[in-house]
């Protein structure tokens, strides 16, 4: 035995727990304006930078990677330390992490508003960005791995195991989902076209729910929860098995985040079964966590601590449970695109995350400064809010999602739509919008009672310094005594488990991805899909920019209600010149996959400045500064050099010779045409190019029909 | 859960134990059923007589063209009685309020669309003509086919109401567009 002194890195814990709460608060505010944009869409003000499309984002980077990871890095930094017996490899590194960290997020708050985004959901964020979550995210691994290499127990813990599989395969996700040619410092083109940019798209976005927000806080839970209860975890064997299960499993289920879509069918029909499978795993995780608590059920009446942790997990194994079901195929065709994803979304991000890091931080910040909660009291009123907020929540966007999901589908007597015009459908949803609302501000309110709580406990605190410890350190270490003794070697061999991890980690999505990369018929070819003309590539980048995929899907389903409300379902083929594609997660406004010559230009001038006027009772905003703002076509020769040098498209010597004199000749058509009809002259702004792009989209296809029927 | 006592590991974490409980009976039958049911599913989808969506698809759409044939739009002469008809016009001018001022302006004066008051014609100013460009739509000229959306009562009516425009005065008529009506 030999005694040893560490010093925990406390300071770092303590900053990562005040971001969580900063964060946590601008982040939710974000969301609680976009729910009052939908209440009441006056609200928007009329300004760019906050009009639904661009604030989405903003919302949604905000409470995931600075709120949930700012929680997620606190919980870390300090249950590893204690778990591995060694303070963090390097406080530089600590340091490097936090800060860059938070870089990140104000670049990410000052880009997103001024519509610099990739609009691939949840990676919105463009290049020069990516790089630097790379970078702080190598960090953030060479501190922890480090920190495991000079570890003073010998064993990793099972939390220790969700966070290893957690950095991995965050890192895997990140870089590939990322990967762009860039065409400025703000703007780039996804390596990926059309359905297999989607592919990658939702592997990463469903794996980051997964491995951002599941796997870590599973780890998180399996040192806050027995430490707050003083029980010890319920069983280790079912902590091994549903660990290597969940890690395996959840990377294949992605593409049910594209069912019923373009992608090619065996896909979807993968994404399912693996969602399905994932049931079990997932449960694991909660039953492990709720069964710890098993003889200490009466703590739960006074321990508003322990009352968080309990509804945290109730609420991960309900969206753990609704997730599969989503992912069948048929409770698919009535839930997606749908406000019922919202629902789902936020019973797991506001009573999973939210709620366990508010349990975290009620049992964290009186201990690192050395007192007592300043009011128990407050911290269960924050805890009835908090649960009150999440059922208004998710009760009305449940309700709102089946009802959307009904009118779109509902037919009369003769066979036709009910709800044909899209603005039939806004008025039903007004009353759920505003309990929604009423729901978030509740979350928000109990929030700011936690901060309130924790300021009056910072007040009360004692000497604030690094925890110390003595520690016996074993000459040689115990051998394992267990019913499974091999894995518990394993978990003497940090570089062997982290192999392991990364190999099960990998399979699903080698599996699924390099097959609709590498085999042409997954994408049948259409010929008569061409590339976007310059102007229109230049509306689309003010699509992708306005955030316009926010509320408006690109991808008819193959359902009756939709082909005869839309046209003829979308096809992959279509897509094979999208970089982003745009197929959309949600339908706040109609899907726009066969918009193009539905409408006239001027139909399109009158509705992009006043859409109420074309379609009364849309929610839509105006987009006025469209108008005003110039169209740049500085690097449009560029841009379409990329697309034809780097992704094959096929563009003429001419158009590569002529590509902004083409882009002013079509601008000059389109604006000729309205001037005739008396509106101003609009060729050098934005909305000929938005115009442009709308008018081209889903045509092709028509084109394609039209010459078949000719020959 | 079970009758065996709990055991725990002579180590910990941190002051964390952890019991050597079994797997509870009723998890693992989850999730043999749920790999049971995977089995099934995806051979039953591609191999076997589950539908694709695509092919779903088609069957609805055969379905939904034997229930609803397409009914022949009515004829001049039929059109010609029902456009005296008050209930008839009242009825159309509904529908013009809710489905066509955004184009053609409240009064029919034109806007994004022609002009309806007009003695100039896009498609040929008679009721069986107007009453097939509402139904059916012109997609080069951005004119919506409301047959699909409207009851062929409601198409009917709107057509004959907006062959009743011609000759009003609106506040702020379109110039003509088409051939002069003979």
């Amino acid at each position: 035995m030999t005694q040893v002194t560490v010093r925990y890195d406390d300071a770092i814990v303590r900053r990562f727990a005040l971001a969580t709460l900063v964060w946590g608060v601008v982040g939710m505010l974000a969301g609680l304006w976009l729910a009052l944009e939908l209440a009441s869409p006056s609200l928007n003000l009329g300004i760019p930078q906050i009009q639904f499309g661009r604030l989405r984002p903003l919302h949604t980077n905000a409470v995931i990677f600075a709120f949930v990871g700012n929680g997620m890095f606190a919980g870390i930094y300090y249950s590893t330390q204690r778990l591995l017996k060694a303070r963090m490899f390097s406080d530089m590194l600590s340091k490097a992490h936090f800060w860059g960290w938070q870089l990140i997020i104000v670049s990410a708050a000052l880009t997103l508003p001024m519509g610099v985004t990739s609009a691939k959901e949840y990676a919105e964020l463009e290049w020069p960005i990516d790089i630097a979550i790379a970078l702080v995210w190598v960090v953030f691994a060479i501190n922890l791995f480090g920190t495991l290499a000079k570890r003073r127990e010998k064993h990793l813990y099972v939390a220790v195991w969700f966070y290893i599989a957690s950095v991995v395969t965050v890192a895997m996700l990140h870089i590939f989902n990322s990967l762009a040619i860039p065409v400025s410092i703000f703007k780039s083109y996804s390596v990926y076209a059309g359905a297999q940019d989607a592919l990658v798209q939702w592997w990463y976005g469903h794996n980051a729910v997964a491995f951002f927000l599941t796997t870590p806080f599973l780890g998180l839970m399996y040192y806050f929860m027995p430490k707050a209860a003083k029980r010890p975890v319920y069983s280790y064997r079912l902590s091994i098995i549903h660990f290597w299960a969940l890690v395996f499993l959840y990377i294949w289920a992605g593409p049910h985040h594209l069912l019923n879509s373009a992608m090619p069918d065996w896909a979807q029909s993968m994404g399912t079964v693996f969602s399905i499978m994932l049931l079990a795993p997932s449960w694991g995780g909660m039953i492990n966590g709720l069964l710890t608590l098993r003889g200490a059920w009466d703590k739960l009446r006074t321990d508003p601590i322990l009352k968080f942790f309990v509804v945290a997990l109730t609420f991960y194994g309900m969206s753990t449970f609704e997730g599969p079901m989503m992912s069948l195929k048929s409770v698919n065709a009535l839930s997606h695109f749908t406000n019922w994803t919202i629902a789902h979304a936020h019973a797991g991000g506001l009573g999973w995350n939210g709620f366990f890091i508010f349990g975290m931080l009620y049992w964290l910040m009186p201990r690192l400064w050395r007192t007592q909660l300043h009011s128990q009291a407050l911290a269960t009123a924050h805890f009835w809010l908090g649960l009150l907020g999440i059922a208004a929540y998710v009760l009305s966007m449940w309700a709102a999602g089946i009802s959307e999901g009904l009118m779109w589908k509902e037919f009369d007597a003769d066979g036709r739509l009910v709800y044909s015009a899209w603005a039939e459908m806004v008025p039903p949803l007004a009353a759920m919008y505003w309990v929604r609302v009423l729901g978030g501000a509740m979350f928000i309110s109990g929030l700011l009672v936690m901060v309130w709580n924790l300021y009056k406990t910072w007040q009360s605190r004692g000497t604030v310094a690094d925890e110390t410890v003595e520690i016996e350190v074993a000459d040689k270490p115990a051998e394992a005594t267990s019913s499974v003794d091999w894995h518990h070697r394993l978990e003497g061999r940090p570089l062997a488990f982290t192999l392991g991890v990364t190999v099960a980690v990998a399979a699903g999505g080698l599996f699924e991805i390099i097959p609709s990369m590498a085999i042409k018929s997954n994408i049948p070819t259409i010929a008569a899909v061409r590339p976007y003309t310059p102007l229109e590539l230049a509306g689309r980048d003010v699509y992708v920019s306005e955030g316009c995929v926010n509320c408006h899907s690109q991808m008819v389903r193959p359902f009756r209600e939709e082909t005869l409300r839309y046209g003829e379902y979308s096809k992959a083929g279509e897509y094979v010149f999208d970089r982003p594609f745009l197929w959309g997660s949600r339908r706040l406004g109609p899907d726009l996959q066969r918009v193009g010559g539905k409408y006239p230009d001027l139909w399109h001038y009158n509705h992009m400045l006043d859409p109420q006027s074309m379609s009364p009772g849309s929610l839509m905003p105006s987009y006025r500064h469209l108008f005003d703002e110039e169209l740049v076509l500085d690097d449009i020769e560029k841009k379409v050099a990329i697309f034809h040098d780097t992704f094959d498209a096929p563009y003429t010597a001419y158009e590569l010779d002529h590509t902004e004199i083409l882009a002013r000749a079509q601008a000059g058509q389109i604006a000729d045409g309205l001037v005739q009809q008396g509106l101003p002259d609009v060729r050098t702004k934005k909305i000929v190019a938005l115009i442009a792009y709308l008018q081209r989209l889903g045509t092709d296809i028509r084109a394609a029909a039209a010459t078949e029927t000719a020959g | 859960m079970s009758d065996v006592p709990d055991r725990s590991f002579d180590y910990d974490y941190d002051g964390i134990q952890e019991y050597d409980n079994p797997l509870p009976r009723w998890w693992v039958y989850l999730f043999i059923g749920t790999i049971i049911f995977a089995a099934v599913y995806y051979p039953y989808y591609h191999f076997g007589s589950g539908k694709l969506p695509s092919q779903q698809w088609a069957e609805d759409m055969e379905e939904w063209n034997r229930l609803h044939p397409p009914v022949p739009l009515p004829n001049e002469d039929e059109l010609m009685p029902m456009s005296s008809d008050k209930g008839v016009l009242e009825r159309g001018k509904g529908v013009f309020a809710t489905r066509c001022v955004s184009c053609h302006g409240p009064d029919g004066g034109g806007q994004v669309g022609p002009n309806l008051t007009d003695d100039y014609a896009i498609h040929g100013y008679s009721r069986a003509n107007i009453v097939k460009v509402v139904n059916d739509g012109v997609a080069a000229k951005g004119m919506i086919a409301w047959g699909p959306q409207l009851s062929r009562e409601d198409v009917v009516a709107v057509g004959l109401y907006a062959y009743s425009l011609r000759g009003s005065k609106p506040a702020n008529p379109k110039a003509p567009q088409g051939d002069p009506i003979r």
